[in-house]
């Protein structure tokens, strides 16, 4: 559903021209031959209906009849001819295509690499060419091709795959697709030789198109996607090396028995079970014998049993190695482990279990938690960091540095020279400079110079300036602290500058990813409050102008459940009414607890979001206000979008239905009283005219009685299933049914009206199921087959042939009627066409077909009409996607 | 069997739909027996007794569902249910209370007497008779021997249990749900495509044409029927 409205949505940004160049749209698969090319084509020629400009810069069917039967009626570019070393090459004519400027460009294969010769080394830059000129792009890629999963790829598969596409590219796209196709099947397919695989030698492909490598490219294609979604996902995924094989394997979560194992549990838990994975809590004996220890993994185990997971206690001089050794027992993924205490000295030397397991486990997923407690103490710590020091920690801190100055001094003294001595107090004046701030430096260097001078320079023991190197000495002293003390300070202003701005910007950039994803109000909010919530650790709530005026009404909080006081509130009012944030930090309401800052686009304010922070926050103010000033503006921006979007599908439904109320009504006006004149006329001839009637007419009049009759029926039945179908709707209620079966129903229903009208049916054997709401789809092809039957001339027969390819089921309907002229074929299936027309004439096939690709579209299927074979008659071909086979059920 | 013709009651209260109901049925050979509400069809039925029930959901003084609920407390009386199109799960929900068949409103007077000759014909109880013989097929049930035209085939033990259970509610539409609980058990009742299966492979032993089945009719979204071609029981 959301999808739909979101694709809807796309759909209406891309007519009112989105601002900042055309709009990408990814095909993805997992391998070749999946129907990447084939969706792109599907999807463009449903644009082309819709009145899109749609042309094709270049697209691949490796003679694919069904794909090439795709480009029919579309306007497909010319290609260049480009000569190297003696062979002609063809390529995509870019600068046709630019100046063609269609609304949508197709382009396949998105990682090709251009022939010597060409604009751009790579067709992806073609692309973005294209975008940045306004234009809009389908195009296709596989996995593999994609360049941070290029080692995965050689590693799962074997095999080097050479043209890849920047990952950076693929976020340009607004939308991907994902285009998935069972690996049983596509191996069949293969087998077959409709798969094409240009990039591949061919003693490569045997192992390339091994089950087990579509299984893990596939998973690799979902992930991705999945990925783009999923925000959380991607987080968890940050330490994502070199994953052996992706695909679902255990999750082993190490515990210590110290504080936080707890944590370490339910986290490892959450981990595993977003991937679906079986997991288990592991603890590594070392055999210290600590009792306490021990009743703490107890007690972690005792939680993991309860959440699912499996317990194991190993036992090993070293913990790293025994986890890695049970992690290549069991097929483990991904491994979750606490951070260690920071001994210094271990991590000098690598020895801490990260850094072994960094460096030994390099074939897993590294996953290092943080208990809540580590994290508020490295928080605090980072706080500290930051802030600068105390002024008497840095007196002290010189005090010792100006000392040990003075006793090396004096240690060095029987073995150096004098001015060598210099040097200590040089260094320790460097030292201090480097870390204080200025005054402190400066006074450092006042100090050395004077236990320099005090206790090292003739006359001893006097503060009496001797020789003129000793003036020298002095001014170096002081140069050098001032030199360090600005050098230190500027340094510390960048790290905390840097660490700002690289918060500021992930924080905007996961936001960004997030509002993406919202296709409504409700999602912009979630997405906004969450990401205010983890930039500034505050409690969020977002709060929208209500169109009565009765004041604001809170939507989402984050947490959930939260509530403003009466005070608080009137400082949101406040801040929506006047524009101007009100509240906390501010001047306006200052009293609350809250900060309300409003959502203002073009002038207008849509609403306010107000924050708590935490009481100890204490973060500079103008990068607090920066931030938050930031997500909010993003937050609103999102939210007009989402609004302007609602309201331009709203006023487009408007006049949709405006239009469907005149053209039902002409049609009702049409349709129900024709026949209806014809049933009362040959009632009234039959009861007035009795005596009078040969028998023959009687007969003709009672058969027109029935025949109208029918025809109303058929006709109130449309009605009734155009009311069903609503306008998108439609509620499925899918089932496994075999496609026999329903067929076998329809057709039925077909001779008991038509029994004149032969029926044959050809079904491929072993017709897989298919998961579809049985009484729709049996209506769809039942008005498939009347239309069909209606049209057939005497004795002539209707075929339905039934086959399946490249996981879609397709039911083509044949009759020998007189078929239908091209021009209108894509048009029978236009709602306001059949309405308009009626059932009246010989043509006019009423709403049936309508309706039919009504249920079909609803099951992601699409009904084409196409020429009969050898040009007479008609082929309706329905198409209806495969899912994956269920479960094998017990039978037997 | 007996003489005298089969009694058909038909409550419905569209006084056009019950004339040319009594006028066609009279016409196919029954004795038509005629009620305009559930009260009138009770009385109807508890003093002069019928064969088979026409009944329209859509009565003046009690929903259809009642009346089904209502006669299925006393008696077995196969129950022919006609309804305007409805969802499938109204459907489903009636055939579970209890009615043996339904017709779709408007239906055509030979679809009619084919469903009600089926009811009339259909033997009531299986365990009355463990056999079954139309020279096509023949199943005995007691020994769960199946054979198709004199060859024996050997069916798997949910496939048997399926056919049997089918058989025992001859000529009756069976919802998915009854068979998935009664052959599956309860927590499978939504697995739908287990009953896919073995329906499939109970066919293709049986030598059915799915398109057009001899025994084992789908209805889809509703359930299966066994079509018994068997002569009336002697």
């Amino acid at each position: 559903m959301n999808d739909e409205r979101r694709s809807r949505a796309d759909a209406l940004l891309g007519t009112i021209g989105a601002p900042g160049g055309g709009q990408l749209k990814v095909f993805l698969g997992a391998a070749p031959g999946v129907g990447k090319t084939f969706a792109m084509l599907s999807a463009a020629r449903e644009l082309t209906r819709q009145g899109v400009d749609v042309a094709v810069g270049l697209v691949e069917t490796h003679g694919r009849q069904e794909t090439a039967s795709l480009l029919d009626g579309l306007d497909v570019l010319a290609r260049r001819r480009i000569e190297h070393r003696g062979k002609s090459i063809d390529e995509m004519d870019l600068d046709a295509l630019l100046a063609r400027r269609p609304q949508l460009a197709l382009v396949d294969e998105l990682a090709h690499r251009n022939a010597p010769g060409s604009r751009h080394p790579f067709r992806y830059q073609d692309i973005e060419e294209l975008l940045d000129a306004g234009i809009d792009v389908y195009t296709t890629l596989n996995i593999q091709h994609l360049e941070s999963l290029n080692d995965l790829v050689r590693q799962l598969t074997g095999v080097r795959v050479n043209e890849t596409v920047p990952d950076a590219f693929l976020d340009r796209a607004r939308d991907l697709v994902l285009v998935d196709l069972p690996p049983r099947e596509l191996i069949e397919r293969l087998r077959q030789g409709k798969v094409y695989a240009p990039d591949l030698a061919s003693s490569a492909l045997q192992r390339f198109f091994s089950p087990a490598n579509l299984t893990a490219l596939r998973d690799l294609a979902v992930q991705q996607i999945g990925d783009r979604v999923d925000a959380d996902l991607r987080e968890q995924q940050t330490a994502h090396g070199h994953v052996q094989v992706p695909v679902r394997r255990r999750v082993l979560v190490a515990i210590d028995g110290r504080e936080g194992s707890d944590f370490l549990v339910r986290a490892g838990r959450k981990v595993a079970e977003r991937r679906g994975a079986p997991w288990t809590a592991v603890f590594v004996d070392t055999g210290s014998g600590d009792l306490q220890r021990q009743r703490r993994v107890d007690e972690a185990f005792a939680l993991a049993s309860r959440l699912g997971g499996d317990t194991q206690t190993l036992h090993g001089g070293n913990i790293a190695n025994a986890l890695l050794a049970y992690g290549r027992q069991v097929a483990v993924s991904a491994l979750l482990i606490g951070r260690s205490r920071e001994r210094p000295f271990a991590r000098m030397l690598n020895r801490t279990l990260s850094q072994q397991l960094l460096r030994k486990g390099a074939h897993l997923e590294l996953i290092i938690l943080s208990s809540p407690a580590a994290r508020a103490r490295a928080r605090r710590e980072l706080v500290s960091a930051t802030a600068r020091p105390g002024l008497q920690h840095e007196l002290v801190q010189a005090g010792i540095a100006s000392l040990l100055a003075v006793l090396l001094a004096w240690l060095a003294e029987r073995w150096f020279r004098l001015e060598d001595l210099s040097l200590v107090f040089m260094t320790a004046v460097v030292v201090v400079g480097s870390r204080s701030r200025q005054g402190v430096a400066v006074a450092t260097a006042a100090v050395c110079f004077l236990a320099y001078n005090f206790l090292f320079t003739e006359p001893y023991h006097t503060f009496y300036v001797h020789a003129r190197e000793d003036v020298l000495t002095i001014g170096l002293f002081l140069v050098a602290a001032l030199i360090c003390g600005r050098l230190a300070s500027r340094l510390r202003q960048q790290v905390v500058a840097l660490r700002s701005a690289n918060a500021v910007g992930e924080a905007l950039r996961r936001l960004n990813r997030d509002l993406a994803a919202a296709a409504d109000e409700t999602g912009v909010l979630r997405a906004g409050a969450r990401a205010l919530r983890d930039a500034l650790g505050a409690e969020v709530i977002c709060l929208v102008r209500s169109e009565s005026g009765i004041g604001p009404r809170a939507t989402w909080s984050e947490p959930p459940g939260l509530q403003l006081s009466e005070g608080s509130l009137a400082a949101a009012t406040w801040a929506i009414d006047h524009q101007q944030p009100a509240g906390r930090f501010t001047d306006t309401l200052q009293g609350t607890p809250w900060w309300c800052l409003p959502m203002v686009v073009e002038e207008r304010c849509l609403g306010a979001v107000a924050l708590r922070l935490p009481e100890t926050d204490r973060g500079s103010g103008a990068m607090r206000e920066g931030l938050a000033g930031l997500l909010v503006q993003e937050v609103a921006q999102a939210l007009a979008r989402v609004r302007l979007v609602d309201a331009l599908e709203a006023s487009r439904i408007q006049g949709e239905t405006e239009r469907l109320r005149a053209a039902l009504l002409a049609s009702v006006s049409h349709d129900l009283r024709s026949p209806l004149s014809a049933i009362i006329g040959s009632a009234e001839s039959l009861t007035r005219f009795d005596e009078q009637l040969s028998s023959a007419d009687r007969g003709e009049l009672a058969a027109a009685i029935l025949a109208e009759g029918r025809r109303l029926d058929r006709y109130i039945q449309n009605l009734l299933d155009m009311t069903r179908l609503g306008h998108g709707g439609l509620k499925l209620e899918r089932d496994w049914i075999g496609l026999d079966e329903i067929l076998g129903e329809a057709v039925q229903r077909l001779q008991r009206l038509f029994p004149q009208v032969p029926v044959r049916l050809s079904l491929d054997p072993g017709l897989p199921l298919v998961y579809v709401h049985p009484a729709l789809v049996e209506q769809a092809l039942f008005n498939i087959l009347e239309n069909a039957a209606r049209f057939s001339p005497k004795g002539e027969a209707v075929d339905v042939l039934v086959s399946v390819a490249a996981g879609q089921v397709r039911i083509d309907v044949i009759d020998r009627g007189p078929g239908i002229p091209e021009a209108e074929r894509s048009r029978i299936f236009d709602f306001f066409y059949s309405v308009e027309r009626g059932d009246r004439d010989r043509h006019g096939t009423g709403l049936g077909l309508t309706i039919c690709q009504g249920m079909i579209g609803a099951h992601g299927g699409s009904v084409e009409a196409l020429p009969g074979p050898h040009d007479t008659g008609t082929r309706i071909r329905v198409t209806l996607p495969l899912p994956e086979a269920p479960a094998h059920p017990e039978t037997e | 069997m007996t003489a005298s013709p089969a009694r058909i009651l038909v409550i419905d209260d569209e006084p056009q739909i019950r004339r040319f109901l009594s006028i066609a049925l009279r016409a196919e050979g029954y004795d038509v027996g005629l009620a305009a509400s559930g009260r009138e069809g009770f009385e109807e039925l508890a003093s002069r007794g019928a064969d088979a029930v026409v009944l329209d959901l859509g009565l003046p003084d009690m929903d259809g569902s009642e009346v089904l609920a209502e006669i299925r407390r006393w008696s077995q009386v196969p129950v022919l249910v006609l309804s305007v199109r409805t969802a499938e799960k109204e459907k489903v929900a009636l055939l579970d209370a209890g009615a043996n068949d339904y017709l779709t409103k408007p239906f055509g007077m030979q679809e009619l007497a084919a469903r009600l000759r089926a009811l009339l014909r259909a033997p009531r109880g299986a365990s009355d008779s463990p056999l079954y013989e139309d020279g096509h097929l023949r199943v005995d049930l007691a020994r769960r021997d199946v054979s198709v035209q004199g060859r024996p085939i050997s069916l798997s033990r949910k496939e048997f249990a399926l056919l049997a259970l089918l058989m025992a509610h001859s000529d009756k539409v069976v919802t998915q749900r009854q068979l998935l609980g009664e052959l599956w058990g309860p927590s499978h009742v939504d697995d739908t495509h287990y009953l896919r299966i073995a329906v499939g492979k109970l066919r293709a032993k049986l030598g059915e044409d799915a398109s057009r089945p001899r025994y084992i009719e789908t209805r889809p979204g509703v359930g299966l029927l066994f079509r018994s071609h068997q002569g009336p029981v002697g």
